[in-house]
C-alpha cells in the first residue's frame, strides 16, 4: 500500500468515526458526554486537515521527481544545519527535505542526528514504511 | 497552565488510573481475592533515583503499597536489615514466588565486577549475577527507570563499565517503565495491574500503553504556541521550546498530565525543555539538551 492509499484510508476512517460520533450526539443529553463527543469531532477534523495537507504534499513527493529543481552537493547541504538563520535540511534517498519546523527536529537535531546531513540509512532503519516523507516539504535533490 | 485541563475528561480520568488500580488491588488483597505478592526491588548500576521517586508517590503512596498491597521483601536502601542479614532476605526468596522490580542498568565488563551489590556467605555478589539469578525465576520483571529499561545514563558514552538494560541479559520478557526517574504512578499502576489482571497491554518497546501511549507534544499545554509558530529563544520564556531542542515531540509518556512531586509541576511547566528522559537512547541520542540560535 503506498502513502496515497494510506492517507485515503485514514481519512475514510476519520469520516466513519465522525458519522458514529454524530449518531451518538443525537442520543445523549448528558453534557459531559456531549463535550467528549464534540472533542472527538474536533480531533477528527484536525486529523483530516493534517491528512489532506499530507496528500497535497504527497502528490509531488511520492514520485521520485522532487518539486524543487535545486541541486545540492554534500557540502552545500551541510550549510543548512538549522542554525543562525539557515533552514534545516536533510537528505533521504537523494531528495532534500526541509525539517526546519518539523516537530521531531527540535533544535535541528533528531535522536543524535543533525540537520545538514544525509540520513538515508538512519531513516531506512527506523522509519521504513511510515508515511513521514510525504509530509515534508521537498527543496531539491542531491547531485550524483 | 495547571488549570488549563482540569475539566477535560482525557486528563482527569488518566490522573486516576494508578490510584484506581492500586485501591482495587489493595481491596482484592484484603478480601483475599488475590494473594499478597512478594516484591523484590534491586538497585543495580544506577543512582537510586527511582526508589527515591517511589517514596514521593502520592495517592497512591508508598506506604499503601508496602503495607497493604505487597510484601516488600528486599530493597537495600529501605530495609532495616543490613549486611549478610539483608542478603539473607534476598537469597531466601530463591525458588519462591515474587515480582522483581529493577532499577539501574547492569555493568557487564569483567563479569560484572564493577558493581558489587552485597556479600553472601563471604563472597561478593555482582549486579550481573543477581539479575541473571533472580530475573529468570521471577513471575514478572519490571524495569523501573531508563537505565534498567535501555541502559540510560549508566550506559552513556563512553560506557566504561559496559552497562546494558536488563532485557538484553534475560530471556524472560521485561516490562519497561523508562523515565529518569520513573514516576511513582507508572510503577504502582503497573504493579497493581499485574497483580489484578496479569500483563498489561504493551507497545512495541514493552512499555504499558496506559502510561506510554501519547506523545508529550500532543498533550503539552504549550502546544498552541507550536501550532502558531511562537517559539522561545531562551530559557524562561513561556512559549514553545521546540527551537531550544525540546524532545516532547519524540517522547511518549504522560508527564504533562501527571506532573511530579505530588503533581505540582513538570519540566516544561518550569520553562525547561523536555530532554526525552523517558525515551530509548536517552541521554546520548537526546543531546544536546539545549540549543540556541536555531532558525
Amino acid at each position: 500500500m503506498n502513502d496515497h492509499e494510506i492517507f485515503i484510508n485514514m481519512i475514510n476512517d476519520n469520516l466513519n468515526e465522525m458519522g458514529d460520533t454524530i449518531d451518538c450526539l443525537y442520543t445523549t443529553s448528558n453534557s459531559c458526554v456531549k463535550n467528549k463527543l464534540l472533542n472527538r469531532l474536533r480531533k477528527n477534523m484536525s486529523n483530516i486537515a493534517m491528512l489532506t495537507q499530507g496528500l497535497r504534499n504527497g502528490a509531488s513527493m511520492n514520485n521520485p521527481q522532487p518539486s524543487a529543481d535545486r541541486l545540492f552537493t554534500a557540502e552545500e547541504l551541510s550549510r543548512y544545519n538549522g542554525k543562525d538563520g539557515n533552514p534545516a535540511y536533510v537528505a533521504v534517498n537523494g531528495i532534500v527535505y526541509d525539517v526546519t519546523n518539523s516537530a521531531a527536529w527540535g533544535g535541528a537535531t533528531h535522536f543524535g542526528l543533525t540537520a545538514g546531513t544525509d540520513v538515508t540509512s538512519q531513516f531506512a532503519s527506523c522509519h521504513a514504511g511510515q508515511p513521514i516523507l510525504s509530509k515534508l516539504k521537498v527543496v531539491g535533490k542531491m547531485t550524483g | 497552565m495547571n488549570q488549563t485541563f482540569n475539566s477535560c475528561p482525557n486528563f482527569t480520568t488518566r490522573l486516576e488510573t494508578a490510584s484506581a488500580l492500586v485501591h482495587k488491588a489493595i481491596d482484592a488483597v484484603r478480601q483475599k481475592n488475590i494473594p499478597k505478592r512478594n516484591l523484590i526491588w534491586l538497585e543495580l548500576t544506577g543512582c537510586s533515583g527511582n526508589i527515591i521517586s517511589l517514596l514521593d508517590g502520592a495517592n497512591p503512596d508508598f506506604k499503601s503499597l508496602a503495607s497493604q498491597m505487597v510484601n516488600f521483601i528486599y530493597d537495600n536502601s529501605l530495609m532495616a536489615a543490613e549486611g549478610e542479614a539483608a542478603m539473607e532476605r534476598l537469597f531466601g526468596m530463591t525458588g519462591g514466588d515474587y515480582i522483581l522490580a529493577v532499577e539501574g542498568a547492569v555493568s557487564t565488563k569483567d563479569n560484572g565486577l564493577y558493581n558489587i551489590i552485597g556479600r553472601w556467605k563471604g563472597q561478593p555478589v555482582t549486579a550481573y549475577e543477581t539479575i541473571k539469578k533472580f530475573g529468570e525465576q521471577a513471575s514478572y520483571v519490571i524495569a523501573v527507570g531508563t537505565c534498567a529499561s535501555d541502559g540510560g545514563i549508566s550506559a552513556a558514552r563512553p560506557n566504561p563499565a559496559e552497562c546494558v538494560g536488563i532485557q538484553s541479559l534475560l530471556d524472560k520478557k521485561v516490562i519497561k517503565l523508562p523515565g529518569c526517574p520513573c514516576h511513582p504512578d507508572w510503577f504502582m499502576g503497573t504493579l497493581a495491574y499485574l497483580m489484578l489482571f496479569g500483563e498489561p497491554e504493551l507497545d512495541s518497546r514493552q512499555r504499558p500503553l496506559m502510561f506510554y501511549s501519547t506523545l508529550i507534544h500532543d498533550i503539552c499545554p504549550r502546544r498552541p504556541y507550536f501550532d502558531q509558530g511562537i517559539f522561545a529563544s531562551k530559557l524562561g520564556e513561556k512559549t514553545c521550546m521546540f527551537k531550544l531542542g525540546c524532545r516532547g515531540p519524540v517522547t511518549r509518556v504522560d508527564c504533562p498530565i501527571r506532573k511530579w512531586n505530588d503533581r505540582v509541576n513538570w519540566p516544561i511547566g518550569d520553562d525547561s525543555p523536555c530532554i526525552g528522559c523517558a525515551m530509548f537512547g536517552f541521554p546520548d541520542k537526546m543531546e544536546p539538551f539545549i540549543s540556541f540560535d536555531t532558525t
